[in-house]
């Protein structure tokens, strides 16, 4: 591809800063020598940190940027002397002072470190030639190039079983460790999982877990990443490649909105291995396991590598076909009903998986080819594409710094998970105040002020807060962190008490924690009815230049149809062609009923996907896309960062990105888009569309561009958001519960179900009731109920679980089993449940 | 006469030793440490050295060999240790038979035979895989019918075949620091080398390890 995306900053940063010379000299600055060179340090920095940001390098293995300090290994000595003569002094653990002299190349400098080195390799396996981190690993690095050469020892060395599995993602091999405190620093301050510890004295220490209790983490990989030798390893990469055949690329991963920074490896045209890098807005080089490993879903059989096609017969089966012939038969099928029943019976759902460019072209070739505006990125499950586009919005530094941070509608730990550390990390070390909105417990609940609330009720409670609080929090920064927690419920809630704070707090900003992979880039390139790219509203299209102002008599049409409405209009019949952009509505709207109405009911579905999901299964035309790592382009996080995917592998068979796809559509529909590489697409993006006109492409390939570029609508457009009015929770229903339905980081997903290291992890469905709710049912865990909504009654597994309060059931959004979304009627403000016994 | 002397040159080797050597029905002596197509070793109990590290296919400046490695299997181990090679293959039409995978492999798993008449009909015959390149049940190599083997060549294998001394330091000459061979057993150093107990100075070395 013409625009391969190869940035190469390898190895991964370990956030180690390097000096920018232009920076000027804090006012504070503490004066120091190193190795006879003056240098200008931070006050209060750490010595190694700023020999670092120096240019001198100091070996380590225990100190870690992003955690404090411990001088547990010994190897950061140096000769350090401040004003009482020279002497080793860890600098992991010595912040600078003004006049300190330090020597790193020293003759006692050097003796300490070949000493530390041939005492941390008295018992370190020679394993290298089979280690995974044999060829990347500081110790071997390090005791090359600062090492004695020879031991003094021949002793056996101390032996333990070789790996043991302490979680099914992370082996760990306590022989090779060299108790540097990494991964327990990691499990108790960053991730807040500590399940890993030290564990017996002297000779016999070594990392384990509690007793069967395995290192569950949804951060686990994390600690293999930091092991500075090859003491974790990650189970899903065992033995699978040596570093010096991996080939690199910086991307940015596309799981989740929260837009990790990360290091695709491939060998052998095959992804192997995801790293995190360390980027200092986002995820300062921590990437979930979600993230981490579901590369692995590109294999899976279920992938689509060609493109497959019913016969004539509406019921025969899907059967492989060539691109022409598939490509042909969609144009045809679009074509005829266009012409039979207009352009508005075509519907398009889906686009969160896409890049940038693939949305912009779709969302083009549907307003501007097909001329339909019944089209929505969010399957009714996420937030007002107006509301989320028009807010003023924060970024994820600003929500960590922020005087109060407000959090509804998400639990980021299941959701977001790298916002959660982010997040986590603010509230925790830093002390942020944090005030959540919640009907059950969060993870984050026990570190904040927590507010529970009934389904249903959040607007009450926020402005109950408002109405008392306001004035003391509106004194100071705000940063509201609003999600769509529970599917149950309408979100009208969520809006209207967003609007209660705008109101309340002018000042406020939001940070949308709105959950799929680009749906924020989705958005702004206008796949949501009634929104043009840029955010930009039909009176408009103008602005956008000649193609989409061409487009008039389709935008100046009353806005299309949102995922309900599509979906409903499927069900009605009145959808003659509904196209599915990487959408699986049988398992991601919420009402599921609906969704297996609107199914059958549209007249021809095509599915553009990776993978054949459920309802790919279903559809007539199935085309194979490129997934992550196998295309370039751009996507967009949470924040609205924009930042550069790299291609790393060819997609397998014939698949292709999606922004091709539309390319051939529209040219077989007879207009030529003039697309032929996605930079060229984002050409015509930054050209066109107002709100990218400072992030041209080269801006975009710049090392700049590396950190993500920030790029938020101005606000100053048509597009307006008329949030609801007030929502009144309907009355309690004291024989009902109310129900609480959420997503978990591990579930039906795609691409979690599909990577065989996580479809394991995903717990079956389970309804989730208070201990007390269970016994007056007269039930203990695990024994079954029947649960009656209005649209059906389902008999699930039911469970203890203090986090949910009273008259309130939860259960996992999307878990093998009995779904959630059976009970679910989408529209309905909260959905009561009544239970059966059986 | 005269054209009598352009003939001179001819008979007068008539009567000279010949220098054809009538190949393939003969070879000509090859040295001891040749490098031929490789082989596989086991260890003495038939358990494969080769454990999948890939630093032969790291290091090889061809590129011409593609190792993966797997998780051994606890109930069938194929070689001691954790990993063992799953795949293993060379590509003979991109050797340059450097031997530099012999010296790079920690284990003594591939070293090179001293056959080198060997021909193919198609190019997937010139990848070499496990099959090819493992010795047989004797610590023999396989011998492909495309091979010309002499009797008496598919002797010198094994790590005892390294150019380099082990641990690199000449002073451990005559020592032995190569590891036994299945069919072979651990190799004496060869004839002209210093035994262990005539090297001078064997004692210190021995007293310095």
């Amino acid at each position: 591809m013409s625009d391969a995306t190869r940035v190469y900053r390898s190895p991964p940063r370990e956030g180690s800063p390097v000096s920018d010379p232009t920076e000027a000299p804090p006012d504070d600055g503490v004066k120091i020598t190193i190795d006879g060179r003056e240098f200008t340090a931070h006050k209060g920095e750490l010595l190694i940190a700023a020999a670092e940001r120096a240019g001198t390098y100091i070996p380590h293995f225990c100190y870690h940027s992003r955690m404090s300090p411990v001088g547990m290994c010994r190897m950061c000595l140096v000769e350090v002397d401040s004003g009482r003569g020279p002497g080793l002094q860890p600098s992991c653990m010595v912040p600078v002072s003004d006049g300190m002299v330090v020597d790193t190349e020293s003759e006692t400098t050097k003796r300490a470190q070949e000493g530390i080195l041939e005492l941390l390799l008295i018992n370190h396996p020679l394993d290298c030639p089979v280690c995974d981190k044999g060829g990347e690993c500081p110790l071997q690095d390090q005791a090359v190039a600062f090492g004695p050469g020879e031991s003094r020892f021949v002793e056996e060395k101390r032996h333990y079983e070789k790996p043991i599995p302490i979680s099914d993602l992370v082996n760990l091999d306590r022989e090779r460790c060299i108790l540097c405190d990494r991964c327990t620093r990691f499990a108790r301050e960053v991730a807040g999982d500590p399940l890993i510890s030290f564990t017996e004295r002297g000779n016999r220490t070594q990392v384990l877990t509690f007793p069967d209790d395995p290192f569950s983490s949804y951060f686990s990989g994390n600690t293999v990443q930091i092991c500075p030798v090859g003491a974790l390893t990650a189970a899903p990469y065992r033995f699978r490649a040596r570093p010096w055949d991996l080939d690199q690329v910086e991307s940015t991963c596309t799981t989740c909105s929260v837009g990790c920074r990360i290091a695709v490896q491939s060998s052998g045209d095959q992804i192997v291995r995801r790293l995190g890098v360390d980027i200092d807005p986002v995820n300062h080089g921590w990437l979930c396991d979600r993230g981490r490993f579901d590369y692995e879903s590109a294999y899976s059989p279920e992938r689509i590598t060609d493109p497959l096609m019913r016969g004539r017969a509406g019921d025969s089966e899907l059967i492989e076909a060539t691109w022409p012939a598939a490509m042909a038969a969609t144009a045809e099928t679009l074509r005829e009903a266009i012409d039979a029943h207009g352009a508005s019976s075509v519907a398009v759902l889906g686009g969160a998986r896409l890049t940038n460019e693939d949305a912009y072209t779709w969302s083009k070739l549907a307003r501007t080819v097909i001329g339909t505006d019944n089209i929505d990125s969010q399957l009714a499950d996420g937030l007002a594409a107006e509301m989320v586009l028009t807010l003023p919005r924060a970024t994820i530094d600003e929500a960590c710094s922020a005087d109060t941070v407000i959090m509804f509608g998400v639990d980021p730990k299941e959701e977001l998970p790298v916002l959660h550390l982010r997040l986590r990390h603010a509230v925790v070390e830093d002390k942020v105040p944090m005030i959540e909105f919640s009907p059950v417990e969060t993870s984050l609940s026990r570190h904040c002020r927590s507010v529970r609330h009934l389904p249903g009720a959040l607007t009450e409670s926020v402005s109950e807060l408002l109405a008392s609080e306001g004035e003391r929090i509106g004194s100071g920064s705000v940063v509201v962190v609003v999600g769509r927690g529970s599917l149950a419920g309408s979100g009208e809630d969520i809006e209207a008490a967003v609007a209660a704070i705008r109101q309340a707090i002018p000042h406020a900003t939001f940070l949308p924690a709105l959950r799929r992979g680009n749906v924020m880039g989705a958005l702004q390139m206008g796949l949501s009815p009634g929104i043009l790219p840029g955010g930009l509203a039909f009176s408009e299209a103008d602005r956008l230049g000649e193609d989409w102002a061409g487009s008039q008599p389709v935008v100046s049409d009353e806005p299309g149809l949102d995922a309900a409405g599509i979906l409903a209009a499927a069900a009605a019949g009145r959808v003659a062609v509904l196209i599915l952009l990487g959408a699986d509505p049988l398992a991601d709207v919420p009402d599921r009923d609906l969704a297996e109405r609107a199914l059958a009911g549209a007249g021809t579905v095509v599915a553009v996907d990776t993978h054949l999901t459920v309802s790919a299964r279903r559809a007539h035309v199935v085309l194979p896309a490129s997934g992550p790592g196998e295309k370039a382009g751009t996507t967009t996080n949470l924040e609205g960062r924009i930042s550069r995917l790299g291609p790393k592998v060819t997609p397998p068979g014939t698949a292709r990105p999606d922004w091709m796809i539309a390319v051939e559509l529209a040219d077989r529909l007879g207009v030529d888009m003039g697309f032929a590489d996605s930079r060229r697409i984002w050409d015509e993006i930054s050209t066109v569309v107002p709100m990218f006109s400072d992030c041209p492409v080269e801006r975009i390939e710049s090392p700049e561009a590396q950190d993500g570029i920030l790029c938020r609508p101005a606000g100053d457009g048509d597009l307006r958001w008329d949030p609801p009015a007030a929502v009144a929770a309907p009355p309690v229903d004291a024989y009902a519960l109310r129900l609480v339905s959420s997503r978990k980081l591990y579930d039906q997903a795609t691409m979690t179900a599909n990577s065989p290291s996580l479809a394991g992890l995903a717990e079956e469905s389970r309804v989730r009731l208070n201990p007390r709710e269970l016994d007056r049912l007269g039930v203990t865990d695990g024994g079954r109920l029947a649960f009656v909504s209005p649209r059906t009654r389902i008999i699930a597994t039911v469970s203890g679980d203090e986090k949910v309060p009273r008259g309130v059931m939860a259960m996992t959004f999307n878990a093998a089993g009995p779904a959630a979304s059976e009970l679910i009627e989408l529209g309905t403000v909260v959905t009561e449940v009544r239970v059966e016994t059986l | 006469m005269g054209y009598l002397n352009g003939f001179k040159v001819t008979f007068a080797r008539l009567f000279e030793d010949r220098v054809t050597t009538e190949f393939p029905a003969e070879k000509r002596p090859k040295p001891v440490r040749f490098h031929g197509r490789h082989v596989l070793n086991r260890h003495e109990d038939g358990m494969e050295k080769c454990i999948g590290c890939e630093l032969c296919a790291g290091v090889c400046p061809a590129k011409c060999i593609h190792v993966r490695g797997a998780d051994n299997p606890l109930d069938d181990p194929v070689s001691p240790g954790e990993r063992y090679g799953f795949v293993y293959e060379i590509n003979y039409l991109r050797c340059i038979h450097c031997d530099m995978c012999v010296e790079a492999c920690p284990t003594e798993a591939i070293t090179e035979s001293k056959i080198l008449e060997f021909s193919f009909t198609n190019r997937d015959d010139a990848i070499y895989t496990k099959q090819e390149l493992v010795v047989d049940d004797e610590g023999r190599p396989r011998h492909q019918p495309w091979e010309l083997w002499m009797e008496g060549e598919d002797e010198h294998l094994s790590g005892w075949m390294r150019a380099t001394a082990p641990s690199g330091a000449a002073a451990f000459e005559g020592r032995v620091g190569w590891s036994g061979d299945l069919g072979h057993g651990v190799r004496p150093p060869e004839e002209g080398q210093t035994a262990a107990d005539e090297f001078e100075g064997a004692e210190e070395t021995e007293a310095a390890t």
